[in-house]
């Protein structure tokens, strides 16, 4: 037998102790019979003990509940009440841990994955067999790396409370604190945002999570505002919702941009934006080039990548697509002499 | 690193659990659910057997049947009841759910329904379990491709064949070459492929976007050895050093391109350093980013995108108008 005993045997030691305690145990109580305790050399280091383990297992979900004695005031007993922790219950095929596992893996962040991980080990207790692969194989779905301001958010918008955080405005470069009510945590492309209550502007904002310098704090306590209801989210959520479906039509240069050309559609599912190929301002542009109709839905993502294509593609319509496209290349050929305004 | 305690605690009262449903489990088996070594599984029931109720008799402690463990089967006799599952918490529930639900929203469509149909019930198994309906976490991955394409893919990757693809770089040039796919790796971001490329004889990063056609070979996909984060895009750091001094608008260009500094004006403008080896990229970023850049150094990288920008507004004519 070792002198010490393994800090997760006294953990273990503790929680069987006090699920099967009949009432409940007190402090002395446990520091003298449960295993692991007695390695305490002072009040104090067994204090710092038990108070530790009591944060431990409320970690895992394991809540320490404290008793009070019905005669004294100061008579204070803790148990585990195995109920309120315990799963519903559940059974897991071997695929289904396989699809829980590579959920797990979805996430990049250490300390979200860590809480995967846990999770994954509490389901593990209640799967058939060990996890199988083979459905999933090859896949590797996963989502960007949130950053620190991620936990506690999450943690706010569950609790209901305020925070507070530094935030570097891109619109204005302006850096500020910002009091929140936190809703919901969005991952787009582009990255990962805060949807919630600005309460300065008082109105819905989004917040970009990399902008967020130094900490997340709380404001206040929990349950401070309600849930937002479906009306107001879905405003503050209708600029991500994708727009509706068009048309492009495009002339394209013979043999390239293939990877536009791949997306093309023979007859456009939607009615296409208006282009007279016959009108001889535009008949002049179709010299040796085909026309291409692509679907799209954002105008702005589809207009950065046809700008990368220089003079290979040209937008024939819609109106706006062009004209955004137009003026990328107008403040582009314009470049160089900013660099000598600078210079 | 030595495990935390907290993670052991949780694998050893999770074993209780699964032994007390299964009578009699070799240690390997064992093993195999909790994803760890047979040696850490004979600690932990090595441990589990001195645990147990104050008083720390026979009958207060868990318990298993020696004989069968002398035989490497593991055979549970006392649980003292300890056999209840935990609950998730909220964290963990939350987290789980919304990388399932993204999931299914993005691959559940692209899979063949029996594959499809495990994502399904595992995300309904796992909501009902926790309760967890609140999706305050919410996930789009970007799926690219042509579903022709996609399917190719899944298919050979699920079949360990090899794949030939008609596949365009950034500088717009396409080109046919024969891979073994690895992973299909699909983020909030785009799609690609991870796969080796028999005709550079290295692994690459393919964007499933720019993959115009895949055809599944018969031959097998031989296994190759990748570096553990090959489906993170670097920069080449052979390349040259550009300078982009942007506007605060110019935010996403840190965000969305890996750069080597970032260094903040007190004007809220800001610099950021790029490693290119790729000039097709730089163009590419440089038009993109046109709105709010103030200046490029070096200079001549600027001259060049502003030519390409000239030569396409010809190309509109009239049309420029």
């Amino acid at each position: 037998m070792p002198d010490q005993i393994h800090p997760a045997e006294r953990l273990l030691n503790l929680v069987i102790a006090l699920v099967n305690t009949s009432a409940r145990m007190t402090k002395e109580q446990i520091r003298r019979s449960v295993a692991g305790y007695a390695d305490a050399p002072s009040d104090d280091a067994f204090e710092r003990m038990f108070e530790r383990d009591k944060d431990t297992l409320r970690d895992l979900g394991i809540p320490v509940l404290t008793v009070t004695g019905a005669g004294h005031g100061d008579d204070i007993g803790y148990r585990i009440d195995q109920e309120a922790y315990a799963l519903p219950p559940v059974d897991l095929t071997a695929a289904e841990l396989g699809v829980l596992s590579l959920a797990s893996e979805f996430w990049q962040d250490k300390s979200v994955r860590s809480d995967t991980e846990r999770a994954l080990t509490k389901l593990r207790a209640v799967g058939d067999a060990p996890e199988a692969s083979d459905l999933v194989a090859g896949l590797a779905p996963r989502v960007r790396a949130a950053g620190g301001a991620f936990g506690p958010l999450l943690d706010a918008v569950h609790a209901r409370q305020a925070v507070r955080f530094t935030y570097r405005a891109a619109s204005t470069g302006e850096v500020r604190e910002r009091v929140v009510e936190p809703w919901k945590l969005l991952a787009r492309r582009g990255g990962w945002f805060l949807v919630g209550h600005d309460r300065d502007r008082d109105a819905p904002r989004s917040f970009r999570l990399s902008r967020i310098e130094g900490k997340v704090r709380t404001v206040g306590s929990p349950g401070a505002f309600p849930e937002p209801d479906a009306a107001r989210l879905g405003s503050a959520l209708h600029s991500w919702t994708a727009g509706e479906e068009r048309i492009a039509t495009l002339a394209i240069r013979p043999e390239r941009a293939e990877a536009l050309r791949v997306r093309a559609v023979r007859t456009p599912a939607t009615t296409p934006d208006d282009v007279d190929l016959d009108d001889p301002r535009v008949a002049a542009v179709l010299t040796e080039r085909d026309v291409v109709r692509i679907p799209f839905t954002a105008l702005w993502d589809l207009a950065e990548e046809i700008v990368g294509y220089g003079d290979a593609v040209v937008v024939l319509a819609p109106a706006p697509l062009r004209a955004t496209v137009l003026r990328l290349l107008r403040t582009a050929a314009a470049l160089v002499t900013r660099g000598a305004d600078h210079g | 690193m030595a495990e935390r305690a907290s993670d052991r605690l949780l694998r050893m009262l999770g074993m209780i659990t699964y032994l007390d449903r299964h009578a009699g489990v070799p240690v390997e088996q064992v093993a195999e659910q909790f994803g760890v070594t047979p040696a850490q599984v004979i600690d932990d029931v090595d441990t589990l057997w001195m645990t147990g109720t104050p008083g720390y008799f026979p009958h207060d402690l868990i318990d298993f049947d020696a004989a069968s463990y002398e035989a490497g089967v593991v055979r549970l006799t006392e649980s003292r009841g300890m056999t209840r599952p935990l609950r998730l918490g909220t964290r963990e529930a939350v987290a789980l759910v919304a990388a399932l639900r993204a999931m299914e929203e993005a691959l559940g469509p692209r899979l063949e329904p029996a594959r499809a149909a495990v994502l399904s019930s595992a995300l309904a198994k796992l909501t009902a379990a926790t309760g967890e309906a609140a999706a305050t976490i919410d996930v789009r991955l970007a799926v690219d491709g042509a579903p022709e394409v996609v399917e190719a893919l899944s298919a050979a990757l699920r079949d360990g064949r090899r794949l030939r693809l008609r596949y365009v770089n950034a500088a717009d040039v396409a080109s046919t070459r024969d891979v073994d796919p690895i992973r299909l790796v699909t983020d909030d971001e785009r799609s690609y492929l991870l796969a080796w490329c028999l005709r550079a004889d290295d692994e690459r990063l393919f964007r499933v976007d720019r993959i115009l056609r895949a055809d599944v070979l018969g031959e097998a996909a031989q296994p190759h050895r990748v570096r553990a984060d090959a489906e993170v895009f670097r920069p080449d750091p052979s390349g040259g050093l550009v300078t982009l001094h942007l506007t605060s608008q110019g935010r996403w260009v840190a965000e969305n391109v890996p750069v080597e500094a970032v260094r903040n004006h007190d004007d809220g403008t800001f610099e950021v350093d790029l490693r290119i080896a790729n000039r097709a990229f730089l163009r590419h970023l440089l038009l993109q980013a046109a709105d709010d850049i103030l200046e490029v150094r070096p200079a001549d990288a600027a001259a060049d995108v502003s030519a390409v920008a000239r030569a396409a507004l010809d190309a509109y004519g009239p049309l420029a108008d």
